[in-house]
């Protein structure tokens, strides 16, 4: 014995047989150890940085795509004015109706000299009259090409041809094209408004399903794995003599769900951040509308689920059962993930009201501007009672499965054990 | 042991106390923060645990406990903590059914432990010690105390994982003992210890002893908690078989003699009173039935002469073990 013993019983700061107020703050200590502990693990830090290089890299594609002009350079016969013509008409359709190219002639001498600059490059395609314009132009027009030429530009050209020619035949024929198409227009409108074309709605539920999918299924793996390990190591009963299970449970949710929140919180902000950058930023303000319910459902969604995930590793004895554990759960998420996505209709405005599928299906409904107002709000109460059902179902059979060692627990036994 | 044995006048009064009290079994003078279960009984199924187990774990003392594989020790222990809940019977500390908030207080070690593999060693004792209310500065500098006296000082930082087995069972030591525990509960504390970490931990033990503190453990090593223990209770499928001090118990058992002569030993088995258990050429191994017998027994070899040796031969801890789960 080297020193004597320092304290005593009854010294200050150890507590004392009346200390159980001091339980009161246990659930903040494990909460901020799940968010520091998971927030410093190099595997989700580096999920993190690669999802968020992802996101932005695809926004940053699409932003190039959007803002890229395509120009092209035509080869034209010395001397024929049709042929500019007709490339002056192509490049001057608007972008609106799919052109916006720039588009240059470059005119050649002779057959060859055309050829060589497309085999040189210098030129995308070569315009000339049919049968070298033997029939006056009747023969029509062809576009020649290295190889097949660029199909953006024959669409164009096809397009410039075909006006050129109306030009011409209808001045032959002493009237204007204008005359000839007034009152041939066709334009769309909606009856719902200014609302998000269904393309763009697609690939936005395809998002929020797919955050949805990421945030559950890596918190909620997190949880469970971070229970069965304390139950493993029975690290668990040295803490629940120190503090009510109750806290444990709740400090490890709140930890989990900090996290899965913020993870998808961060998400969303690189998205939205990337998408006011490409041609859709249109859409971004009701898209934010929509990403904000869906960081208020997935909040509420992800503590009725972080709980039950809380009562798989439970269920588990050691970490190898975590996959037979989990498995509902996993299932669950994955049908959210493909049903929410996919669904339309009759079908959507019923998962946007059912627990958990209306996490995505709801904001997608907002989005689309399909829901009322108060839609949202009861779609919310609704996943709150769940979460409410399934924290106070996870208190009980986290209890009960926690302490039982010795294999796999089952949920009617978790659920019955006395401690 | 000797350092046990140089403890403060308090706890060797209390020892005595306890002592005059054994000759009954069960009846313990109880101080203020002894330990006592009463009738403990927990069934899995049809499977009784543990059986109707009193005993107590007296202040100021360490109480080995000892039993085979499934002789309910764990079990037992795990009720004390609160961990598992009994089918029957009750947990008293200090005169009273024992709390929460006792609990809290408990310093407890259970079997097959383990600790979180990938944080460092500091962080999670502090994170613990937090999780029973002691302030982190002051769990901090205890914490780091500990681990110096255990030699652990310069790995504070390193993950768990990073330890040997025996270093990660002394960082599971200080997660027990941290925060002036008011009692000990430990599970097998010396398996797997090199004989020097045995002795460390004795010390840290006979440190808390010294305050006052119980310590009950459980252990497989008889030679060990011979030489550690003021108390035992031996467990054999459930049941409490013996609970005493070993002297007591020693006592208890059938007292053999060893009788050394310079010639040959077997006339003893001519005396009344008097068993030969083993007769090997001058040196025999008796049973006496009573202290007439003995008399008789030296008076006869006096007679014949030549006797060298007459001992009494107390049976160890090992011995009596047998005896009473055979």
């Amino acid at each position: 014995m080297t020193t004597t013993t320092p304290t005593r019983p009854d010294t200050p700061g150890t507590l004392d047989r009346t200390g159980e107020e001091s339980t009161r703050g246990a659930w903040l200590v494990v909460m901020k150890r799940e968010i520091v502990v998971r927030a410093l693990n190099k595997t989700f830090l580096v999920g993190l940085l690669v999802s968020v290089a992802i996101i932005a890299a695809l926004a940053g594609f699409m932003a190039w795509q959007g803002s890229k002009t395509d120009s092209f350079t035509v080869a034209v016969p010395a001397g024929d004015a049709a042929a500019t013509a007709a490339v002056a008409s192509a490049a001057a359709i608007p972008e609106e109706q799919g052109g916006g190219a720039e588009l240059t002639t470059l005119e050649v001498p002779d057959d060859a000299a055309a050829r060589a600059a497309l085999a040189d490059g210098d030129a995308d395609g070569w315009l000339h009259p049919a049968d070298g314009g033997a029939d006056g132009g009747a023969g029509g027009w062809v576009l020649t090409g290295e190889a097949d030429p660029d199909s953006t530009l024959t669409r164009l050209l096809t397009a410039g041809v075909a006006a050129e020619t109306l030009d011409a035949n209808a001045q032959a024929a002493g009237t204007t094209t204008a005359e000839l198409t007034a009152g041939g227009t066709l334009t769309t409108d909606r009856v719902d408004g200014d609302a998000v074309d269904s393309q763009t709605l697609f690939f936005a539920s395809f998002a929020l399903a797919l955050l949805f999918f990421i945030g559950a299924l890596g918190s909620g793996q997190m949880i469970a794995g971070s229970v069965v390990e304390e139950k493993q190591s029975r690290l668990v009963e040295i803490m629940a003599t120190a503090v009510p299970l109750r806290h444990l449970l709740a400090g490890k949710i709140l930890g989990s769900s900090v996290v899965a929140l913020a993870q998808n919180v961060v998400f969303a902000a690189v998205g939205l951040a990337a998408l006011s950058f490409t041609p859709t930023a249109s859409i971004l303000p009701s898209l934010s509308t929509s990403l904000v319910w869906f960081v208020l459902f997935f909040a509420v969604g992800f503590l009725g689920l972080a709980a039950l995930y809380a009562v798989a590793g439970a269920l588990a004895s050691r970490t190898e059962d975590l996959q037979h554990t989990t498995t509902p759960m996993t299932m669950a998420i994955m049908g959210v993930y493909f049903l929410t996505f996919s669904a339309s209709g009759t079908f959507e405005t019923v998962l946007s009201y059912v627990p958990v599928a209306n996490v995505v299906s709801m904001p997608v409904r907002v989005l689309s501007g399909d829901a009322a107002w108060w839609e949202p709000i009861v779609s919310l109460l609704i996943l709150a009672a769940f979460a409410v059902v399934a924290l106070l179902v996870s208190e009980r059979a986290y209890r009960g499965a926690l302490l039982q060692t010795g294999g796999r627990v089952g949920w009617r036994s978790a659920l019955t054990a006395r401690a | 042991m000797a350092r046990l044995r140089r403890q403060g006048e308090a706890r060797i009064s209390a020892a005595g106390r306890i002592r005059r009290g054994l000759a009954v079994r069960n009846v313990v003078v109880m101080d203020n923060d002894s330990l006592e279960v009463r009738g403990l009984t927990r069934t899995f199924g049809d499977l009784t645990a543990v059986d109707d187990v009193s005993f107590a774990a007296p202040a100021g003392l360490l109480t080995g406990f000892v039993g085979g594989n499934g002789a309910g020790k764990t079990t037992t222990m795990r009720m004390i903590m609160g961990v598992l809940a009994p089918t029957a019977g009750e947990v008293r500390f200090g005169g009273d059914p024992v709390t929460r908030a006792d609990r809290r207080a408990f310093g407890y070690m259970p079997e097959e432990r383990g600790l979180y593999p990938k944080q460092p060693v500091l962080d999670q004792l502090v994170y613990l010690a937090r999780l029973r209310g002691i302030a982190a500065p002051r769990a901090r500098a205890e914490v780091l105390d500990m681990l110096d006296r255990l030699g652990l000082a310069g790995r504070s930082k390193e993950h768990v994982e990073k330890l040997s087995l025996g270093n990660q069972q002394r960082v599971q030591i200080v997660a027990a003992l941290m925060g002036t525990p008011r009692l000990l509960v430990l599970d097998e504390p010396f398996s797997g210890l090199d004989p020097a970490a045995v002795d460390g931990m004795v010390d840290l033990l006979a440190e808390h002893t010294a305050r006052g503190v119980p310590v009950l453990f459980s252990s497989h090593q008889l030679d060990l908690v011979e030489r550690l223990c003021e108390r035992l209770v031996i467990l054999k499928s459930g049941r409490v078989m013996a609970d005493g001090a070993p002297a007591d118990l020693q006592r208890t058992g059938a007292l053999r003699h060893r009788l050394v002569t310079s010639g040959d030993a077997g006339w003893v088995r001519g005396v009344p009173g008097v068993h030969a258990v083993d007769v090997d050429g001058p040196v025999a191994l008796l049973e006496v039935a009573d202290d007439a017998s003995l008399q008789r027994l030296l008076a006869t070899g006096l007679e014949r002469g030549g006797v060298r040796e007459l001992t009494p031969v107390r049976p160890t801890l090992a011995q009596i073990y047998r005896e009473v789960t055979a």
